[in-house]
């Protein structure tokens, strides 16, 4: 198993079958996309008219095609695909990527098309990625079957199994132009006619490339191997998942009361929660938290520090934190005589850090850079998140000193948000992320984030 | 121990029953280590009478048969008998209510007293197999639907999440002069209820409700197991 999934992931060569020479078609822009992304391994393309399509020499047929290679997508249409599956075991090729839709993602037609499929597969011994798929993404080897268009990928540690596309497309367009982190692997599960998301996550869960994972499942195809591989992989990484779509499961027996309390998806709750497996409940996670993690360790604990130019954030962010099981608590004697060196007498200084006053006496870099320094230094503190106040005219300062200091204290988690002109805001974003601080646009975002931060390490006791 | 749950299974089953008396589920689940109240079935005044040597005044007298799921609403449960005279009358009252068709028995039971009531059961899932609920019990049951589910085999640590991931965990605490809930018999009767399930494929659902926290201990004071329908589903993968 674990040699296929490097045909998967670490492709030494590829061909592409239904290659197009038209620009936009599935079949050329995976080409493109291959291209792009930088892969380095031997590219074949067939499509019975021959030719050459963005400069590789096209196959007539899959007979024709040279032995040993690794990996093939599939671009035909739906119809095509079990006759292709059987070519391509023929030939010896173990890997296939399926992006063809018309099945039972459709209706009772493509539902006995995806029976055939599965038949073939069986029966041809090959591993199917898909059908329904907008493929896969391996940024370490610069390779990816996608045929939405990506470009060149960051390199991260973060890796994605998702019953959709949209983190081999969409989803993967934000992260790239919006988050600025880096992923590892990425894969959309389309019908899991073959693979589903216990061989990847098994997969990942063994891959010295990925540091966390993100699943979104709409339906778990085999929910008791699921619980098996999510638990032991859970143990050493930090497995997240949003699960789309309220379960089916539970049908109301007549009987007892716990059947009927069955519903709503409540045994896929506990399951969830036995599997380590730390729940999502916003999309946005998907790559808020996934951003955090590929920039920064996982706090320690659920005691978080901010330094705040307002006072109503000091008021209404503990609150959320309390909301949030996060705890604001209070600092270390030495750290409040530290921070009152700065601040004006009439201003207590604690946690959180009413920061506004000292800024006003000593400016910006010396009164934040301060404090961070302070509140990271004190032994009560697992994480600190940064409330920067940028105008034009208030002033907008270097913010170097919090990659420094966030470089000074690695075990805890820096992170930055914002309240002031927009401009300034994406800018120190745009700034600061790719030095290893994720930004925030939101106030609440960041707290969101180490919430569930928190409740991951929590479950990863051997860390 | 599974012997003899199969023999009462297979009895029940003999006998065209859907589930298993209160008796008989709670003779199983004792089985496993679940602590259940102490009871004395029997089917006439004499009997009753002599039950008492076993379960002390105040005793409960309730019908007991197959088909009383919902003795409560039947009128088919007399509580707080404190005399022989008191559960000689019960015998009759009840007797006359549960009419002349009835073919099932009474059971004499001690009277279990506490404030908090909790809830343990199974459900079998059709994707993960027999999930373990534990939960808020008696008429908050249904009200508040405050419970949650792991998937059997349950390791100790799942048993002691599920206690405190309800809403109201709080009622197993040291609440208003009560002392807090022996948590290791919880976990205990968590764990095997999941493994009733295990050991039994033809066992579809269990109810214990309520389990009644007497002082620090809880003790199962009612208890329902369904049947599956097909006697050869013990496959459900």
């Amino acid at each position: 198993m674990a040699d296929v999934m490097e045909k998967f992931f670490e492709p030494k060569s590829v061909c592409v079958i239904g290659a197009s020479s038209t620009p936009g078609k599935p079949g050329n822009v995976v080409v493109k996309n291959m291209r792009d992304a930088g892969y380095k391994g031997k590219v074949y393309l067939v499509n019975p008219r021959g030719g050459k399509i963005e400069g590789f020499k096209v196959y007539k047929s899959i007979e024709e095609l040279p032995d040993n290679i690794d990996q093939a997508v599939v671009t035909l249409p739906a119809t095509h695909t079990p006759e292709t599956v059987r070519q391509l075991g023929a030939k010896g090729i173990k890997a296939i990527v399926l992006a063809a839709s018309g099945f039972s993602e459709v209706d009772q037609v493509g539902e006995a098309l995806q029976e055939e499929l599965i038949a073939a597969i069986r029966e041809s011994g090959v591993r199917v990625l898909g059908p329904n798929t907008t493929g896969h993404v391996s940024v370490p080897s610069s390779y990816t079957s996608s045929f939405f268009p990506l470009g060149e990928i960051p390199r991260g540690s973060v890796s994605y199994i998702t019953q959709t596309g949209n983190f081999c497309g969409i989803s993967l367009r934000h992260i790239m132009s919006a988050e600025n982190f880096g992923i590892a692997r990425s894969c959309g599960l389309g019908n899991k006619a073959d693979l589903d998301e216990c061989d990847l996550l098994e997969f990942y869960g063994a891959d010295k490339e990925t540091k966390s994972i993100f699943l979104y499942l709409e339906s778990i195809k085999n929910p008791k191997r699921f619980l098996r591989v999510a638990r032991r992989v859970s143990q050493d990484t930090p497995v997240f998942l949003l699960k789309g779509g309220a379960s089916d499961a539970g049908a109301a027996a007549a009987v007892a009361h716990t059947g009927s309390l069955a519903a709503d998806g409540r045994v896929v709750d506990g399951a969830i929660e036995q599997a380590g497996v730390t729940r999502l409940r916003k999309y946005s996670h998907l790559f808020q938290v996934a951003k955090a993690l590929d920039a920064q360790s996982l706090p320690r604990g659920n005691r978080v520090s901010f330094l705040s130019p307002s006072g109503a954030f000091t008021v209404c962010l503990t609150d959320i934190c309390r909301s949030l099981d996060l705890e604001v608590p209070d600092l270390e004697d030495k750290t409040c005589k530290r921070l009152q060196k700065f601040a004006p007498p009439f201003i207590r200084m604690r946690n959180p850090v009413d920061i506004f006053g000292s800024v006003g006496l000593v400016g910006y870099e010396k009164a934040y850079g301060d404090a961070l320094d302070a509140v990271l230094a004190d032994r009560n503190i697992d994480a600190v998140v940064v409330i920067m106040m940028l105008t034009t005219e208030t002033g907008v300062p270097k913010m170097d000193f919090i990659v420094d200091l966030s470089k000074k204290y690695p075990s805890k988690p820096v992170y930055v948000t914002f309240m002031g002109e927009h401009k300034h805001n994406v800018a120190a974003k745009e700034n600061l992320e790719p030095k290893g601080i994720p930004c925030y646009m939101l106030v609440e975002e960041p707290f969101e984030v180490l919430s569930l931060l928190a409740s991951c390490r929590k479950k990863m006791p051997k860390r | 121990m599974a012997s003899r749950t199969e023999r009462i299974i297979k009895a029940a089953r003999s006998n065209g029953q859907k589930t298993l008396s209160e008796y008989d589920s709670k003779r199983v689940l004792s089985a496993y280590g679940v602590p259940v109240s102490r009871e004395v079935l029997v089917s006439s005044q004499s009997e009753a009478k002599a039950a008492v040597k076993k379960v002390k005044y105040p005793v409960v007298l309730k019908a007991c048969s197959a088909d009383e799921a919902h003795k409560t609403e039947k009128g088919l449960i007399a509580v707080n008998l404190a005399s022989q005279s008191a559960l000689i009358a019960a015998f009759k009252t009840l007797t006359k209510r549960a009419g002349k068709n009835y073919e099932g028995a009474f059971l004499v039971q001690e009277m279990v007293s506490g404030s908090r009531e909790i809830m343990i059961g199974m459900h079998r899932d059709p994707s993960f197999g027999p999930a373990v609920m534990f939960g808020l019990g008696g008429i908050f049951t249904e009200i508040l639907q405050d419970v949650t589910f792991r998937v059997a085999p349950l390791r100790k640590k799942d048993a002691r999440e599920m206690l405190r991931s309800i809403r109201g965990h709080k009622i197993l605490d040291a609440v208003r002069g009560m002392p807090a809930a022996d948590l290791d018999i919880l976990c205990h009767s968590l764990m095997a209820v999941g493994q009733v399930a295990l050991d039994h494929p033809e066992i579809e659902e269990i109810d214990i409700n309520p389990l009644i926290i007497r002082g620090s201990k809880a003790v199962a004071v009612d208890a329902l197991i369904v049947l599956s329908d097909d006697e050869a589903d013990g496959t459900s993968s």
